[in-house]
């Protein structure tokens, strides 16, 4: 078994209910990890962040420090990765 | 330090950075007993090179100021108002964070975007962040927009970076357009005036186009005067005279490392292949072709062609049609700048460009243009700012000057550089909103400034002016009750102060965090006093136009008072409130943790200032240099390379069609309709500039004859300093700052002499102030320092004799750039004389 270590942060942390956490998973991709982190409301992360086989355009999934775009939650993990799930920051405000 | 200016006591010199502006020089303090006497710039930092300004001098007298808030105030007098005594009581820190903690808590499980933000400290941006981890999307002041509402966004969009300047260092031919880079403001001033110099000493010539004799006029070698808003019709003129005229431009520049050749169609969208690809003319094969199979030498920089019966032009080809008629003589009307002026310089500005001349720097060969046209403020904060700074880009782009030596430079925001990530068709992709990524399109909007309506622009504080007195109009459906200011002084910068205290009558609750008392806290319910930048931490690293890296604010005496660091209090009121867990998340991804996980903090925890920044400097510099390494180095700045400054973005192709403007404004048209706003104004989302008549210009047909400008220099950042004796003690020795600039000619027409009280009426309000009659500003402009202008000013000894010229301005979207949402820093006045 490989490991992916993972980091909730803001909403997705109140989704998942836990921070950080490391995960177990075999031959996987990025979806498949997320179908495998369970939510709060009784469904998985995949679920409350993909529509349509994509990521929702107001969250973000950073891999090894490098942020997904829409379409590449098939990217195979090999293990060892860090892996940090968030909403979009849509705002920083000052002048 | 050892080598430290001697000064003749016994004491040390301690490293920190400068906090009396956004930039931050290097500094040192001298300290004896506790106690700081003497701030110089430090000379091993590549920054301000030993150099410090007035401000940075004088910082002392802030830490020091009698009048300067020393314990957590409560209000005791219910009734608000402007000149209301607040009647403040002093409070233990615990009383006022249970006040503070309980009123924005109600908010916050009411409803969060019901608090307004007013944060105003630029070294700090990574706190800028706290109202998002609150949950309120609304930014209530205008502070930031006066300058860079519209710049940093076409910054972003053309070559990824978020400020930019001429080249000191190589530069031979520097036009100036309404700024004071390298004379008495904008980018890091201090290193960027010894720069100046030295660039002038090696012959370097400067022509400044002002409506006011600046300092940068002063000392240029040439000032055209020109009218306010109308710097762009000089530039266009110049880009005509280059275009039709001389027919000289870097056409290989244009070709090879811009757009300009790719197709256009009649309907302003680029012509492309089955497969999307963007397509350029072939002129040995007499055809159209995706532009990566067209060969550099065959590639059509110019011409109109028919594709599959389609008329299609270059990008280029459709420019020089619209400039055709934007001759010398029409844009001179409107400038009031000689048609043979515009047409030498234009001529000066090509020649000095060197077209075709190459440099090797550190082995590496790069294009040499060593002229270049430089801008700020007063050349684009205008309603139509949008096509303002797509003008001085493209000039700048005819001849092929943008990113290399010579040349004018993009600036990065900080260290981590130019936002460079590839975009369609061989660009680099266009980044308009750096600070955040861009606001999706919501109807009902979510923030007060209706930044979900502006996708290409930047936070368009003044439209709170419009929204929070009418905010079913705008569809909010919500009401903001509570104000948290945070250095930041909303009443002094927003327009129309008067509908500014009216918004304030009626929140419930404000708090301030601040250091002196301002126009804004007299509003307060509760005052927490802050740190100034000689008491507390940050690592600082903002816009550095040479260099890159951070210096350390460190400590350097004991607080005076019972004052915090505004970490602290943001932090425990975030505690209090019960989002600590949403603030340190929200500070992970401003911090670029995201992209490091092993520095994560982690929500459960509270970290003190020191173990923040700590945290901060060891992510960004390795685990060997954490605070503790900053604390006795001072900073870790160094030259960016030639790599770094130089085209950073390789052969990625910059944009001189702007296809995505018209893109994204055909885009917000469908959804303002599709919700039933079709008269949402978005007449500037056009492809590529041109002129056309803002509405100040259009409101001298109503009688408003005269243009008002206003303006700062060294001495000032914004009105923040403006209530420090040794500084407005300097300002008034200068007559400069006396009253309201008007020249001689028209002092004639209008009976005026220097001492005479006179009003300047506008379309959206009157202010009264004396005339000072001077030669060094347009005739048909007047001049309004904003030196002098605090009207809520708690030490004494800061004489305050100007007038407040934000009264002049409207907040409205007729006076706001449609795409950008940058705003009109000039208004139209009439001028009359009310007593001599």
């Amino acid at each position: 078994m490989a490991t992916a270590n993972v980091a909730a942060l803001g909403t997705t942390r109140k989704m998942l209910g836990f921070s950080r956490r490391v995960v177990e998973f075999e031959d996987a991709t990025v979806a498949d990890l997320l179908r495998q982190l369970n939510t709060l409301d009784g469904r998985t992360l995949y679920d409350n962040l993909v529509c349509d086989g994509k990521l929702r355009g107001d969250f973000a999934v950073v891999v090894n420090g490098l942020t997904l775009k829409a379409d590449q939650l098939d990217k195979p993990l090999q293990g060892g990765e860090e892996v940090v799930t968030m909403a979009i920051l849509r705002h920083l405000h000052g002048g | 330090m050892a080598n430290a200016h001697a000064f003749p006591l016994e004491g040390k010199w301690i490293p920190s950075t400068c906090g009396m502006c956004l930039h931050g020089c290097g500094i040192k303090v001298y300290v004896q007993d506790g106690v700081a006497l003497k701030i110089e710039g430090d000379e091993t930092n590549p920054d301000n090179l030993g150099k410090l300004c007035p401000k940075g001098n004088a910082g002392i007298s802030r830490l020091y100021d009698p009048a300067r808030v020393r314990k957590p105030l409560k209000r005791t007098n219910p009734v608000k108002g402007p000149g209301v005594d607040p009647k403040w009581v002093e409070i233990s820190w615990d009383e006022a964070y249970e006040i503070t903690a309980r009123e924005l808590g109600k908010v916050r499980r009411d409803d969060p975007r019901k608090l307004l933000c007013a944060i105003g400290d630029f070294q700090r941006i990574l706190l800028w962040g706290w109202p998002a981890a609150f949950g309120s999307p609304n930014f209530f002041t205008s502070l930031g927009n006066y300058c860079g509402g519209s710049y940093h966004p076409v910054n972003g969009s053309v070559d990824g970076s978020f400020a930019a300047v001429n080249d000191y260092d190589l530069c031979n031919y520097w036009i100036q357009i309404g700024s004071g880079d390298g004379f008495s403001s904008h980018l890091h001033l201090s290193g960027s005036a010894k720069r100046m110099a030295d660039a002038r000493m090696r012959g370097m010539r400067v022509v400044s186009l002002d409506p006011r004799c600046s300092i940068a006029s002063a000392k240029a070698d040439e000032w055209i005067p020109t009218l306010p808003g109308t710097d762009r019709a000089f530039v266009l003129g110049m880009a005509h005279v280059l275009i039709h005229e001389l027919k000289r431009y870097d056409r290989q520049f244009l070709r090879d490392r811009t757009n300009a050749p790719y197709l256009v169609k009649d309907d302003g969208y680029l012509l492309r292949s089955a497969d999307g690809k963007a397509l350029a003319w072939d002129r040995k094969l007499g055809d159209a072709r995706p532009w990566d199979e067209v060969a550099a030498d065959s590639m059509a920089l110019e011409g109109t062609f028919t594709v599959d019966g389609v008329r299609v032009r270059t990008g280029f080809q459709v420019w020089a049609d619209l400039l055709a008629d934007h001759t010398p003589e029409r844009m001179s009307e409107v400038s009031t700048v000689p048609a043979e002026t515009i047409r030498r310089i234009a001529k000066e500005f090509v020649e000095a460009a060197q077209i075709g001349a190459t440099i090797e720097i550190q082995g590496k060969t790069y294009p040499f243009r060593p002229s270049a046209l430089n801008y700020y403020r007063g050349s684009q904060s205008h309603a139509n700012g949008l096509f303002d700074n797509l003008t001085y880009k493209m000039i700048n782009m005819l001849v092929g000057n943008i990113d290399v030596p010579g040349g004018h430079l993009g600036v990065p925001l900080d260290h981590r550089g130019f936002f460079v990530h590839p975009g369609e068709d061989g660009m680099l992709k266009p980044e308009p909103h750096q600070l955040h990524p861009a606001p999706p399109f919501k109807y009902p909007p979510d923030s007060t400034h209706l930044m979900e309506w502006f996708p290409i622009g930047f936070d368009a504080g003044q439209l709170n002016t419009e929204t929070l007195l009418d905010p079913k109009k705008f569809g909010l459906n919500y009401e903001p009750e509570a104000v948290l200011l945070y250095h930041s002084n909303p009443l002094w910068n927003l327009p129309e102060t008067d509908k500014v205290e009216k918004i304030m009558a009626k929140m419930k609750f404000v708090v301030a965090i601040d250091i002196q008392h301002t126009e804004s806290t007299q509003w307060a319910d509760v005052f927490l006093p802050a740190h100034t930048f000689l008491e507390s931490t940050l690592l600082n690293c903002l816009e550095p136009p040479a260099v890159t890296g951070h210096s350390l604010r460190q400590p350097v005496v004991e607080p005076v008072g019972d004052t915090r660091d505004a970490y602290d209090i943001l932090t425990e009121l975030a505690e209090r409130i019960g989002f600590r867990d949403d603030w340190n998340d929200v500070l992970n991804m401003v911090c670029g943790y995201t992209a490091q996980p092993k520095y994560l903090l982690d929500p459960e925890k509270r970290y003190t200032t020191d173990e923040f920044w700590d945290q901060y400097a060891r992510s960004v510099y390795g685990d060997d240099k954490g605070l503790e390494w900053f604390k006795v180095h001072g900073h870790s700045v160094r030259y960016r390379t030639p790599e770094e400054t130089y085209m950073p973005y390789g052969d990625l192709r910059i944009p001189f069609y702007f296809e995505f403007i018209q893109r994204t404004g055909d885009d917000m048209r469908r959804k303002f309709t599709e919700v039933g706003l079709q008269d949402w104004p978005l007449d500037n989302y056009k492809p590529l500039p041109f002129w056309k008549n803002s509405q100040v210009i259009d409101d001298g047909k109503a009688g408003f004859e005269y243009f008002a400008i206003t303006f700062k220099e060294s001495l000032h950042t914004f009105a923040d300093t403006m209530v420090m004796p040794w500084l407005s003690e300097v300002s008034e020795k200068d007559t400069t700052h006396g009253g309201v600039l008007i020249n001689p000619v028209t002092a004639r027409k209008l009976g005026l002499k220097t001492g005479d009280r006179i009003r300047l009426t506008s379309p959206a309000g009157s202010i009264e102030g004396n005339a000072q009659v001077v030669e060094g500003i347009h005739p048909q402009v007047v001049g309004v320092s904003n030196t002098l202008t605090r009207y809520v000013v708690t030490n004494e000894r800061a004489k305050q004799r100007g007038t407040h010229f934000n009264r002049l301005l409207t907040g409205s979207m007729r006076y706001t750039d449609s795409a950008t949402g940058g705003l009109e820093s000039t208004a139209r006045v009439r001028v009359e004389r009310i007593s001599a």
